[in-house]
């Protein structure tokens, strides 16, 4: 009897073992899937446990609306209409490529965009309209800017 | 115009060949040949149509002081008329007549001229036996060939006109046997006429007893007389009537005879037998010895005109001998002319005087002698001179010129600024209207092209230029089928083909409308070729951005004209830069696809990444501040 019990309590334990690696291989297949579903992390920049490729974002810039980043980079250029500007900054790692951001007046706070300067941007990757209804997907626009 | 007599030489040669056909065919020398002769400029027909005869042979007058030939009112060169020419190029190609028969003969004419002059200057009767041996001297000299019969025919007017004398003297002496009966006749009807009225003595048998008887017999002896009488009366009629008879037959017998004898020394005159002239003429007065020297000739006609013209008197045979001795004297001043300026190395005033001498005085003795040395000498400047005058009437100015020149070298003194700047004026000439028909022809005014084209020919119609455009002008008469090609390249845009044939397509631009295409395409290659060749220096130069620049500029080319983009060579470049600027071309190509889409967040990502590899790009800043704006202006 104690050896039967023993047989299956045994059993018991390979089959919670079992249960166990089962548990351990699904979640590492999702935990894979997530990863595989997210963008590149060639090119990655900090956000809210995210990272940001800016080629992928040259794709396929409507992937990335509703998502927040938080991004540094060191503004190259600015184009001013009115109030609002664009910004385009140059990602470390990377000085081929330039992200364009879109900064609202008053988004910036008192922090003073100047190029050559590097700054961390909590940006959104919103699709706005412009007057003639004409859609303008994948734009990223700054929420908050800090001084690095 | 007026001539002087000794310059007024007949010239018989000309007239049976030269005829008004050939006046008008001649061709008219220009004015330059002057030099060189004078030009043939045939005046306007005489009013009066109907041409002058001299014993029913025209003659032409000729005028030494512009070496020219009055004939038929024509006036023409004799340095430039083909029958002096030939027959002076003949002269020329003869050898000099110095046989021992022609010295003979030579000799002899002298002899007889001089025996002539003698004698009429001694104002002697010349007597049978003068007249005889100047006969036989005739006779004698016909003998010889060259004389072509002048002395026999001289000799026979002579023997002719001397026959006629001696028959007139024949019928001067029956006329005085006449006469003398007449005379008996008279006397012998007076004295019955006396018999019969009683005035003075008796009738033969009549008795002087018994009155009845007497009276009877009386009135038949005054019967008798009154027969007699008029027998006689008849008779001295009749006799009287014989005399003149006589008379009119020795008148018109001596005209005649004077108008033969006068109308072979006019012909000797006129076929220069100049010493043949002087012979007769001085012997004239020998034959004829009525004092009568007057000469016949048909009211105006060209000899009495001539003659009259010289002198202004009636003309007399002494007017046949003093042309006929002037021109002899004339003859050998031009020969000794010709000599010495021979000596001096002066052809061309040693031609013009041979040609005038040979002209004039072809049998003298002077001129037949002319050594062939010297013949051959002035041979050749003839030839380069008839060579100038067929050239000049040919309107070869070109090869005018050489020979101009080549008698310049011969004789210094020879005068070719006329030729020369004439045959430049008439080039010039030529030339400015093969422009104008060039113009033309460049404006599609074919009118005018042809009006230009025919003018320049007939000016100077060896003109090489002329031969030039004739090649074009076969070349745009072929042209056709290159137009048609030249079409269908334009239309299938084509221009590089064109371009590198563009020689052969060249005469397209003959044609305005084709003109401009035939521009554009040439143009427009040029261009491509120019602005490759720069870009790929450049590209060279730097391997990153020269690409970059070439791509985008060869894309910009291709924006402005299509026509860029269907040329090969600008399609390979295009695409090589392209490929060698890849991330470039990729980046701007990614953006305008996604501004298409209305991705402008991330055409403008593209937009900077283009920037970032060429900072130059004005294709990626355009676009960037494009969709800058847009994103601007935009609400989120």
């Amino acid at each position: 009897m104690a050896r039967r019990s023993k047989r299956k309590s045994r059993r018991g334990n390979s089959n919670t073992s079992m249960l166990l690696m089962m548990a351990a291989v699904v979640v590492l297949v999702v935990v894979a899937g997530a990863m595989a579903l997210k963008p590149s992390q060639r090119e990655q920049t900090h956000e809210q446990g995210q990272s940001f490729s800016v080629e992928d974002y040259r794709r396929d810039a409507s992937r990335f609306t509703g998502n927040v980043y938080r991004i540094e980079g060191r503004v190259e250029h600015i184009e001013t209409l009115g109030n609002d500007r664009i910004v385009a900054v140059a990602v470390p790692g990377n000085r081929q490529e330039r992200l364009p951001l879109l900064v609202r007046s008053g988004a910036a706070g008192r922090v003073n965009l100047t190029r050559g300067d590097s700054f961390l941007f909590e940006v959104e990757c919103c699709t706005g309209h412009t007057d003639d209804q004409r859609e303008v997907k994948g734009v990223l626009v700054v929420r908050h800017v800090e001084t690095k | 115009m007026k001539l002087s007599t000794p310059y007024l030489i007949l010239l018989p040669l000309l007239c049976p060949v030269v005829s008004a056909q050939e006046q008008q065919a001649a061709p008219a020398a220009p004015a330059a040949a002057a030099s060189v002769a004078q030009p043939v400029a045939p005046a306007a027909a005489p009013a009066n149509t109907q041409a002058p005869e001299l014993f029913g042979v025209e003659f032409p007058l000729l005028d030494p002081a512009s070496d020219t030939v009055s004939y038929k009112g024509g006036v023409f060169d004799v340095g430039n008329n083909a029958v002096v020419r030939a027959r002076f190029e003949k002269y020329l190609q003869q050898n000099p007549d110095v046989s021992e028969d022609a010295r003979r003969y030579r000799e002899k004419l002298e002899e007889l001229v001089r025996v002539t002059q003698r004698n009429a200057r001694s104002g002697k009767a010349v007597g049978g036996e003068n007249m005889v041996k100047i006969g036989h001297g005739l006779y004698e000299m016909s003998e010889y060939p060259p004389d072509g019969g002048q002395s026999g025919a001289l000799a026979s007017a002579m023997a002719s006109a001397l026959a006629v004398q001696f028959a007139n003297q024949k019928r001067d002496r029956e006329n005085d046997k006449l006469q003398a009966e007449i005379d008996e006749l008279v006397s012998h009807t007076n004295r019955l006429t006396n018999i019969n009225t009683g005035r003075g003595g008796r009738t033969p048998g009549a008795s002087s007893r018994g009155n009845g008887k007497g009276k009877a017999s009386g009135g038949n002896a005054s019967n008798t007389n009154s027969v007699r009488i008029s027998h006689n009366t008849k008779k001295i009629a009749g006799h009287e009537a014989a005399q003149v008879k006589n008379d009119a037959e020795s008148t018109a017998a001596l005209a005649l005879s004077k108008v033969n004898y006068q109308s072979m020394l006019v012909s000797l005159l006129l076929s220069r037998r100049f010493d043949h002239a002087l012979i007769g003429a001085n012997s004239y007065r020998h034959i004829f010895r009525d004092g009568d020297t007057t000469l016949k000739l048909e009211k105006d006609s060209q000899a009495d005109k001539l003659f009259r013209n010289t002198a202004g008197m009636p003309p007399t045979v002494n007017s046949i001998a003093s042309a006929a001795s002037t021109a002899r004297r004339e003859v050998d001043q031009h020969m000794e002319a010709v000599n010495n300026l021979l000596e001096q190395n002066k052809l061309s005033d040693a031609t013009q005087h041979l040609i005038e001498a040979v002209a004039v005085g072809e049998y003298m003795s002077s001129v037949s002698t002319f050594p062939t040395e010297k013949r051959r000498r002035i041979a050749e400047y003839w030839s380069l001179r008839r060579r100038v005058l067929t050239s000049l009437n040919a309107r070869d100015y070109g090869t005018a010129e050489e020979i101009a020149k080549r008698m310049k070298e011969l004789d210094r003194d020879f005068d070719d600024a006329m030729v020369m700047s004439y045959c430049a004026g008439k080039k010039q000439q030529s030339d400015l209207a093969l422009r104008n028909a060039v113009k033309a022809l460049q404006d599609g005014n074919d009118e005018e092209f042809n009006k230009y084209i025919t003018e320049a020919g007939e000016i100077w119609p060896r003109n090489p230029r002329l031969a030039e455009g004739r090649k074009k002008l076969e070349t745009i008469d072929s042209h056709d089928p290159v137009k048609q090609e030249f079409k269908t390249l334009i239309s299938r845009s084509e221009f590089r083909t064109i371009y590198n044939e563009q020689s052969r397509f060249e005469v397209v631009a003959v044609d305005p409308e084709l003109k401009e295409q035939y521009r554009d395409a040439i143009t427009l290659i040029g261009t491509i070729d120019g602005m490759l060749a720069q870009l790929d220096v450049a590209a060279q130069q730097d391997t990153v951005i020269g690409p970059c620049m070439a791509y985008e500029m060869l894309l910009d080319k291709k924006k402005e004209d299509e026509r860029f983009a269907s040329d090969p060579l600008f399609t390979d470049a295009l695409n090589r830069y392209a490929l060698a600027g890849h991330d470039f071309v990729q980046a701007l190509e990614q953006a305008a696809e996604c501004e298409k889409r209305d991705e402008l967040g991330s055409a403008l990502a593209c937009y900077y990444r283009a920037q970032c590899i060429y900072p130059g790009s004005r294709m990626a800043r355009a676009g960037a501040e494009r969709v800058s704006q847009l994103i601007l202006q935009a609400r989120f």
